[in-house]
């Protein structure tokens, strides 16, 4: 019994494995319906599982299988055309096996899934072929050579063997020189130790048959033995491509003996050739039968390792890189040429052994990409849009914890690429764009991470609504939106809170929004990103790690200690000099004007609570980007970039949250790997401050950095008013000419809107200085709405936290306090924009912004 | 009779032991890095053949000024729960047998965070030896820092 267990779950993994190359060529089939390869493949999938389900005697899967084959056969012999509708049942029949399979492995018998609808949709669509027109007779003739050609699909492989017997018709001296190139292919070693002899001198009858005329790169056609230079070559004895043609239906087998017979007598043109110029085959074949020919087996190509091992294998490469790093410096500082080649030749041999082991942990992206062509296609269908889905790039590899990490945001972006980013049929045509969308998927390696992009051709993202979104959300007020490049405003889709649950559903059903997205993406220390442009589409950009484990990284000293910086958050270093670049304060908040806009600073020393000097020049700036906020950090000096083996740290100290880990430098001391992010975060950088950082822009933008302790001070008369930071948006000077009277009060315009104003003097029963052109204005916003609060002048930022008197209590004044040695009131804010504009809280009744006093 | 063995180290002129099932090793290392914003009691962290070991500061756990890590410094590395710590002692001492005998819980009269650190006082000729909670002692959130 623990035999046939054994058998099941063998069956079981295999078949997994089949259904999901089964959906994705299902899908490329409704593409490609003439592809006799598709067909034939998906044909022998069913036909290995209905095999294995009747030895294993579960009936059912028997009986799906044994329909959908029917059904394929008809395909695969031409005698019905492959229709969207052929298509989808033959997904439903893919589903109901699927279903079936995870009984099976979960309880190991069938259960009462029922097949008989699946089986009965099976039949209608082979009754509807049946009654549909005969197929073109092209097609059937292709199918009666095909029947000759190919009996039975499990008996492929026999031919394969007889043709690895007979390359009879291949002269003795073409086999030679092919036997001497084949132990030239060194890009695959391996695959070339592990050929048989016999696929070798098969070789030789591939120059033979070369490739199509038109479609391979002219060197390819000119090179001495193009097949046997092609990478893919050596996985399995390649047929020849008259042989494949001739099982296709798509060459007679005398034509084929011709052909060569003119080879032999000196012909050079390749098989493929000869056979098109004669007239004696269609482009198309060829095509598919060089594709063939490409195929490789991956049953004798690879084997399945434990993941633990190369976990563990993982782990010693990381401690051998370490004692290299270590020895190379050691030996760096002596003077034995010996040794410095030995340790040479260490180096080279540890990098090509690490990047070995990190191969084995690879595997390319198309291992999640596979499922989305189902995806796009059910999705598409659903919402009733059309959409073609191109990848690029399918093998780029990566690691394999973090594929399963990018799954599930990947998977969200395309569904929402189709759901929101590509339009309808009609609004396309209506745009003058072709009905079809296209989704692209698109991987690529880039400077030590994978960017992995999704492209569609959509109608891009609404930068106006986005806005509007975030302002009704209350992710961002009006006051911001309108000082937020489109770009930013784009950014705010990743914020949390700005999907709705409805949304949610709609979108991705899975309940993962943007913000998910970007959290998981930044979870395994990558990014995210959006570009779009109105009605041309919308590029969402994942940039991932290559690996966990090893990540490239800046070194960088502070107050004597090394800390390491993971190099994807550092977008560029600064030497701050002192004179052409040099740290500014607005208030007391150091800042950086990095082209033109204005960076906020954070001393690495004072965010770790070092006692650093402090200084202004000789000192760098490391330029960072976390959670979508670019900062500057003041190292001391920056030491160098070099690749460094993650280690956790101890969980006593994952509360601190500065750290991503800690690594062992190239001269054993450890060193901590800060997290960029945490340190953002920390440094009060987040999205919320860091959006009204920004949105004030000016001096005060900075500041705003400690802003719950911090307080605007300005002088109404001769009386002093603090205003919490927190609840400042902007400082604004308006010329006094531009004050205007509407009823009983004062505004101006502003931004295309109508700011009330109040005089805070007014308010105060103080003597207002009216002596100026202009007068300054403290712009306060919340929720869209803006008041202005106008006051004699600015004095100062201040950080104290002074004690209040509460006592003291005036109309219109939350307390008071000595800031400065000088007695300053503090504004009850609530009650000066209400002065302002009666209206302001009319629909928010929350008194959160009113000062503590 | 039963007896146990205590490795034994020296903290501020006071002997000190833990069972010695306990102790991975016993080195002397004198890289430390620091961890800023960590509990006081984190002395560094460093390199063991590789692994980051974390250096548990006894002395502040004691209630006392912490250790200068400018020189080498004595290491008793522990085995704990998922990986070593290692506790900053000022000597190594002997490894020692002892009678269950010998064993008197802390005297009343010992308060502050050394009693929370001690199990029993061991009666050694001529001096006493404190036997030390492991999982205290490593503790480095123990202080409410």
């Amino acid at each position: 019994m623990d035999d046939l267990g054994d058998i099941i779950q063998e069956f079981l993994v295999e078949s997994h494995e089949n259904l999901d190359q089964l959906d994705r060529d299902l899908v490329s089939l409704e593409q490609e319906t003439q592809s006799r390869d598709l067909v034939s493949r998906i044909f022998r999938t069913i036909h290995t599982i209905k095999g294995t389900s009747g030895f294993l005697a579960f009936t059912n899967l028997e009986a799906v299988t044994h329909a959908g084959e029917s059904l394929l056969a008809r395909l695969r012999d031409g005698t019905q055309p492959v229709t969207a509708d052929t298509i989808s049942t033959l997904l439903a029949m893919v589903d109901c096996v699927r279903a079936l399979l995870s009984t099976i492995e979960e309880t190991s018998t069938e259960g009462d899934i029922s097949i008989d609808s699946v089986v009965a949709m099976v039949n209608r669509q082979m009754e509807q072929g049946e009654a549909a027109a005969a197929a073109p007779e092209a097609a059937t003739e292709a199918a009666a050579a095909e029947a000759v050609a190919e009996p039975a699909p499990t008996e492929v492989t026999v031919e394969v063997t007889v043709a690895a017997e007979t390359p009879a018709e291949v002269p003795a001296a073409e086999a030679a020189p092919a036997r001497k190139r084949a132990p030239a292919k060194k890009r695959a070693p391996r695959k070339a130790a592990t050929a048989e002899p016999e696929p070798v001198s098969l070789d030789a009858s591939a120059p033979a048959a070369g490739p199509a005329p038109a479609k391979p790169p002219a060197a390819e056609l000119d090179a001495p033995a193009p097949a046997a230079a092609e990478p893919a070559a050596g996985y399995e004895a390649r047929r020849p491509v008259g042989e494949l043609l001739v099982e296709q239906g798509a060459a007679q087998q005398s034509d084929v003996a011709t052909a060569l017979q003119r080879q032999i007598e000196g012909d050079e043109r390749h098989l493929g050739t000869i056979l098109l110029e004669e007239g004696k085959t269609n482009p198309a074949a060829v095509n598919d039968a060089l594709q063939a020919q490409n195929k490789r087996s991956i049953a004798d190509s690879a084997i399945r390792v434990d993941v633990d091992l190369l976990d563990a294998l993982m782990n010693l490469v990381g401690e051998l890189v370490l004692v290299r790093n270590q020895l190379m410096r050691s030996s760096s500082e002596s003077r034995d040429p010996a040794l410095s080649r030995t340790t040479q030749r260490l180096n080279l041999i540890t990098s090509e052994l690490q990047e070995g082991i990190m191969k084995t942990r690879m595997q390319p992206i198309d291992q999640i990409w596979s499922k989305l062509p189902r995806v796009v296609r059910d999705l598409s269908q659903a919402c009733g849009k059309q959409v073609r889905l191109e990848m690029e790039g399918k093998e780029t590899e990566l690691d394999r914890s973090l594929l399963e990490a990018v799954k599930d945001p990947l998977t969200h972006l395309v569904r929402n690429a189709v759901d929101h980013g590509i339009e309808t049929a009609d609004e396309r045509v209506a745009n003058g764009k072709e009905p079809q969308g296209t989704l692209t998927l698109r991987a690529y390696h880039e400077g030590g991470h994978v960017t992995v992009e999704v492209a569609d051709n959509g109608s891009g993202i609404d930068v106006d609504r986005v806005a509007q979104t975030g302002v009704d959300r209350g992710v961002v007020s009006q006051g911001q939106v309108s000082q937020m490049s489109p770009r930013e405003i784009m950014m705010l889709v990743f914020q949390p809170g700005f999907s709705t649950a409805k949304q949610v559903t709609n979108v991705s059903g899975r309940g993962v929004g943007m913000d998910v997205v970007k959290t998981n993406i930044e979870r395994i220390g990558g990014a995210v990103d959006v570009d779009s442009e109105r009605g041309v589409g919308t590029t969402w950009r994942l940039s991932i790690p290559l690996t966990l484990a090893i990540i490239q990284a800046l070194t960088v000293e502070c107050a004597g200690e090394r800390y390491v910086i993971p190099q994807v958050a550092v977008h560029e270093l600064v030497y701050i000099d002192g004179k052409s670049t040099r740290i500014e304060y607005a208030s007391d908040a150091p800042v950086y004007r990095l082209r033109g806009k204005l960076l906020p600073l954070v001393r690495l020393d004072q965010t770790l609570g070092l006692s650093g000097d402090n200084r202004d020049e000789g000192v760098y700036m490391v330029v960072l980007q976390a959670d979508g906020r670019r900062f500057g950090m003041i190292v001391d000096r920056v030491l160098n970039t070099e690749e460094v083996v993650v280690k956790a740290l101890n969980a006593r100290f994952k509360d601190i949250g500065m750290y991503a880990g800690a690594t062992i430098l190239g001269d054993g001391k450890v060193a901590l790997i800060l997290d960029v992010a945490s340190l953002a975060r920390r440094s009060h950088l987040t999205s919320t401050t860091s959006e009204r950082t920004r949105a004030a822009g000016t001096d005060e933008s900075a500041s705003a950095g400690k802003s719950a302790q911090r307080l605007l001070v300005t002088g109404v008369g001769e009386r002093r008013v603090a205003i919490p930071l927190d609840t400042v948006t902007r400082l604004e000077e308006f010329e006094r000419g531009r004050i205007e009277q509407a009823g009983s009060r004062q505004v101006v315009q502003y931004r295309d809107e109508i700011l009330p104003l109040v005089r805070l003097a007014d308010l105060l029963g103080a003597m207002a200085d009216e002596s100026g052109d202009t007068v300054p204005v403290v712009v306060y916003s919340e929720r869209g709405r803006s008041a202005g609060l106008m006051v004699d002048k600015i004095v100062d930022i201040v950080e104290e936290a002074t004690a209040v008197r509460k006592d003291l209590h005036e109309d219109g004044f939350a307390g008071t306090a000595v800031i400065q040695q000088r007695v300053t009131e503090l504004l009850d804010v609530r009650r000066a924009i209400l002065a302002a504009d009666p209206n302001f809280y009319a629909e928010t009744s929350d008194d959160e912004y009113l000062v503590e006093a | 009779m039963p007896t146990r063995q205590y490795a034994t180290f020296e903290v501020a002129g006071q002997l000190f032991g833990v069972e010695v099932e306990a102790v991975q090793e016993v080195l002397s290392f004198h890289e430390y890095t620091a961890v800023p914003l960590a509990s006081p009691a984190v002395g560094g962290l460093f390199n063991l053949r590789g692994q980051v070991i974390a250096a548990v500061d006894l002395r502040v756990q004691l209630g006392l000024p912490r250790q200068s890590l400018d020189g080498p410094v004595m290491n008793v590395i522990l085995r704990g729960d998922d990986e070593p710590v290692s506790l900053l002692v000022d000597r190594i001492g002997e490894v020692i047998d002892l009678d269950d005998s010998e064993f008197e819980p802390p005297p009343e009269t010992l308060t502050g965070p050394t009693r929370e650190l001690v199990v029993s006082t061991v009666k050694l000729e001529g001096r006493l030896m404190l036997a030390v909670d492991v999982a205290q002692a490593v503790d480095t959130g123990r202080m409410g820092y």
